[in-house]
């Protein structure tokens, strides 16, 4: 355990120390070439607007993270358990194959973006038409991933298992679903980033609250910091995301890990 | 000469054939999801507003209405503009800057990290920001359209520039090829399946790049016939646009494909043989 965070912090210093330097240089351009805040504001201006905001600016930040963080979180464990359930269906009846494949391969390549006014619509706005916009955008890649694992498992291996008189239920569990753990992982993660996108196209549209929503208006108020701010809370939440699957991963996948080191 | 063309035409037929034989089933699925979308919502008896069939949303596109009066035309060749543009710059910048990026080991070790991290954000969320530097207009949402689709380019490409078999390096060195010649005669050949799997990504992304843009502040194109029919709540105007919007990525991703089989024929030789 020790060792692992020894080379956790290895891996990262490096990282970190280009972001710091990333931001040392953006203070530095900003201050010596004068670049007025509402064009671009310092990080030291943006930390400043999150933590002492002027009276103009005072948002109430942990309500709109909140809900944003809410609607990603909600959205991305919707989009793995139906994703997930569907992708073993379609591998599981060749019927639902044929049914569901070309009506999912056709949603995939629509721009399902554009359906976000439409949810609102029939929702009306809050928390439901995000989550299912979010949804929408982030669903079908894991599908397609999920199932194209399901199906990637070698002839001969299914061979001997079939040899062997095994059930399609052991099949699954034993052969296919781990089989297609590599593939489930890489589309959850596309899924965690277009959740985020579809969560904050949702509130770009319509919401009273959120990320989205804050950007919005502080661009309405030409108030750059507090957006600078929200870029900076987005991808904290994208990477926060993203950095649990990975420890995910790691965990439902032990044998990865060992190959790895 | 005659026999072999008309060779040449029997095998286009053949193939035509193994086409439709191929796809026809997965036409008649979607075929008869429209269908029933179409004659549900007749039976149901389904308010317009909530849900409208297709034959409306097709009628709204070709038929002046009364009640939503639209310049099809103007709204269509704006969205169109803005994806296409989007769509080339991305790939010539993204191509081009990938190729400068691999040319030396150092700045791509630098680079690839840092924009697969990048293309881990939410790069949409940028486009309030880019609205308030640029204010509205065709160009911002060009803009939009690069940004949202400019990072899946770049990293395929880079990643294809870059998987070349070690055995292959060896031997083009033993032949004392000069890097000019590695990257035009193996680099850049090598890497056409990734450079065409990261244009048929950029071709879905920056049509949604140019709506969201439309979304957020225009006058005009698709995104903003969806927000203004959004506000009066009539339906058939929003499902006309994503029609369109369908059909013109379905046709850009048509034309990447079309450009990969013309420019790689070899990768699908291969695929027949198999």
């Amino acid at each position: 355990m020790g060792k692992g965070i020894k080379t956790f912090i290895k891996n990262a210093a490096p990282k970190a120390f280009n972001f710091l330097l990333f931001l040392v240089i953006w203070q530095l351009i900003v201050v010596v070439f004068k670049i007025k805040v509402f064009i671009l504001p310092s990080p030291i201006r943006v930390l400043q607007h999150l933590f002492y905001p002027p009276i103009a600016a005072k948002y109430n930040w942990w309500l709109h993270v909140g809900a944003t963080f809410m609607e990603v979180i909600v959205s991305f464990v919707a989009t793995a358990i139906a994703g997930i359930f569907i992708a073993v269906m379609i591998c599981w009846s060749p019927v639902m194959n044929q049914l569901l494949s070309p009506i999912i391969i056709l949603f995939n390549s629509l721009p399902k973006i554009a359906l976000a006014p439409l949810f609102l619509v029939w929702f009306g706005y809050g928390f439901l038409p995000n989550i299912l916009v979010a949804f929408m955008v982030a669903f079908f890649p894991v599908v397609i991933n999920s199932a194209a694992g399901l199906m990637a498992v070698e002839e001969d291996l299914l061979d001997l298992v079939n040899y062997l008189n095994a059930t399609k239920a052991q099949i699954f569990i034993k052969i296919r679903i781990p089989n297609s753990l590599p593939y489930i992982f890489a589309g959850l993660k596309i899924s965690a980033t277009m959740c985020v996108v579809g969560s904050i196209v949702g509130e770009f549209i319509a919401a009273d609250k959120g990320l989205g929503y804050l950007l919005r208006d502080a661009q309405a108020f030409i108030d750059t910091p507090t957006m600078f701010a929200c870029l900076f809370l987005l991808s904290i939440i994208g990477l926060a995301l993203f950095f649990a699957i990975g420890q995910l991963e790691r965990l439902v996948m032990p044998w990865n890990r060992r190959r790895e080191a | 000469m005659k026999k072999n063309g008309q060779k040449a035409k029997s095998a286009w037929c053949k193939k035509a054939v193994e086409a439709i034989q191929k796809n026809y089933r997965s036409v008649l699925v979607i075929l008869g999801f429209f269908l029933l979308w179409e004659f549900s919502v007749v039976w149901f008896k389904v308010p317009e507003f909530v849900l409208p069939p297709p034959s409306a949303a097709l009628k709204h596109l070709f038929i002046k209405q009364a009640d939503a009066n639209y310049n099809w035309p103007l709204h269509i060749r704006t969205t169109l503009q803005e994806f296409i543009l989007g769509f080339c710059v991305t790939a010539v910048l993204g191509i081009g800057l990938a190729i400068i990026f691999v040319w030396s080991k150092k700045v791509k070790d630098m680079v690839l990290p840092l924009f697969t991290f990048i293309n881990s954000l939410p790069i949409i969320a940028i486009a309030p920001l880019i609205l308030l530097w640029m204010g509205y207009g065709i160009k911002t949402n060009i803009l939009i359209a690069f940004l949202v689709s400019f990072f899946p380019v770049v990293i395929n490409t880079m990643t294809g520039l870059d998987s070349i078999e070690d055995d292959l390096l060896d031997l083009i060195r033993y032949l004392n090829a000069s890097k000019l010649q590695l990257f035009i005669k193996i680099r850049i050949p090598n890497s056409l399946p990734y450079i065409f799997s990261g244009l048929k990504i950029c071709s879905t992304m920056s049509i949604v790049g140019a709506i969201v843009g439309e979304f957020i502040a225009s006058d005009r194109g698709l995104g903003y016939i969806i927000i203004s029919a959004q506000y009066t709540m009539s339906t058939p105007p929003i499902f006309s646009s994503l029609i369109v919007i369908s059909l013109a990525g379905a046709g850009l991703y048509w034309v990447v494909a079309l450009a990969e089989r013309l420019i790689m024929p070899w990768a699908f030789k291969k695929e027949q043989k198999g």
